[in-house]
């Protein structure tokens, strides 16, 4: 492809009438007309793939938004069953028996 | 759309030094990347899908190819942007590999002589090209006329998608994206005289195209 000389660079940034009506044809021509698509999964998998799992290998990264109340409602549900455990065996628990300290009686043999 | 998106995912700062603490925003956001922060990757690909996809359809001029070329872009993107020096700003640079990927793209798409697009239906009884300007499914709402506005819009499709990809890629750039022309020449890595005078030539280039099948001149 040939380049115009250095005499064809001064062209006038001012677009002339010829070039606002084909500027106007393609605006027309090449307007949007669906919604673009997600393409972020679609990235995330390509580069899970060819990192063979070193990026984007787990939920949390992958997510387009974190499920922050997953993660919450799990912690609190755990701590509310080891609090019904706690509450539920605590009674059940007796106390311990006295340990004797003194030492068993010694029997001397006769010679 | 995406403008607001852009917006909305840097902090705002009003008042005094707006632009340094943008630019400190930004370059906090890149070293994350360069860190491999997959959660900023996630921010960094929602904000710009939109706009990649949006050049990629119009360079390729297929959804199913610039779907699947968006998602190369963004690993593509994942994978060097520890070599991103911040000389540009970072939708420029995202520009830029967008554009120079898809542009191997479709020199292997032209080897392959992959041509998946509909062929042109007759355009015996068109519209007036002075309808095609803005013309839109919406507007019209007569058949008649919505068959016309369709013809004319696959005319201007099959003239561009038939440009030299070096000058579709100026004028999707300058004339659909709005882009500067310093931004256009940091993408292209040209002059900004060689880029002006490239869009002029792509401008007319498109404009006898199109009045070469319409039959008729623009006015």
């Amino acid at each position: 492809m040939t380049e115009p000389g250095p005499d064809e660079t001064a062209i006038a940034e001012q677009p002339a009438d010829a070039d606002e009506s084909v500027r106007s044809m393609l605006r027309g021509a090449l307007r949007e007309e669906e919604p673009p698509p997600n393409v972020l999964a679609g990235v995330q998998k390509r580069i899970r793939e060819r990192s063979r799992g070193k990026f984007y290998a787990d939920g949390w990264s992958t997510a387009k938004h974190p499920p922050l109340n997953t993660y919450l409602v799990t912690s609190l549900l755990m701590l509310a069953v080891l609090a019904i455990s706690y509450m539920l065996l605590s009674p059940l628990v007796g106390s311990p028996e006295p340990v004797r300290n003194q030492p068993a009686p010694v029997q001397v043999l006769p010679r | 759309m995406a403008d607001r998106r852009d917006a909305a995912a840097l902090p705002v700062y009003r008042g005094h030094g707006v632009a340094d603490a943008e630019d400190q925003s930004e370059r906090k956001f890149i070293e994350r990347l360069a860190q491999r922060d997959e959660r900023a990757f996630n921010e960094l690909v929602e904000l710009y899908e939109a706009r990649v996809f949006r050049l990629l359809l119009r360079m390729l001029g297929r959804r199913d190819e610039a779907e699947d070329m968006a998602q190369e872009v963004f690993v593509q993107i994942f994978k060097a942007v520890g070599t991103f020096r911040g000389d540009s700003k970072l939708s420029t640079w995202i520009y830029r590999v967008s554009v120079n990927l898809c542009k191997n793209r479709m020199k292997y798409l032209s080897r392959r002589h992959s041509d998946g697009e509909d062929e042109l239906e007759p355009v015996a009884e068109r519209a007036a090209l002075d309808q095609a300007k803005g013309v839109t499914f919406g507007d019209i709402a007569q058949p008649d006329r919505l068959v016309e506005g369709y013809q004319i819009e696959r005319v201007v499709q099959r003239c561009i998608a038939e440009l030299d990809p070096d000058f579709r890629e100026v004028l999707i750039l300058r004339d659909l994206e709005d882009l500067s022309y310093e931004e256009l020449s940091e993408i292209t890595g040209l002059p900004d005289g060689t880029v002006k005078s490239r869009l002029h030539r792509a401008r007319s280039m498109l404009k006898s195209s199109i009045e070469r099948k319409m039959g008729e001149k623009i006015r």
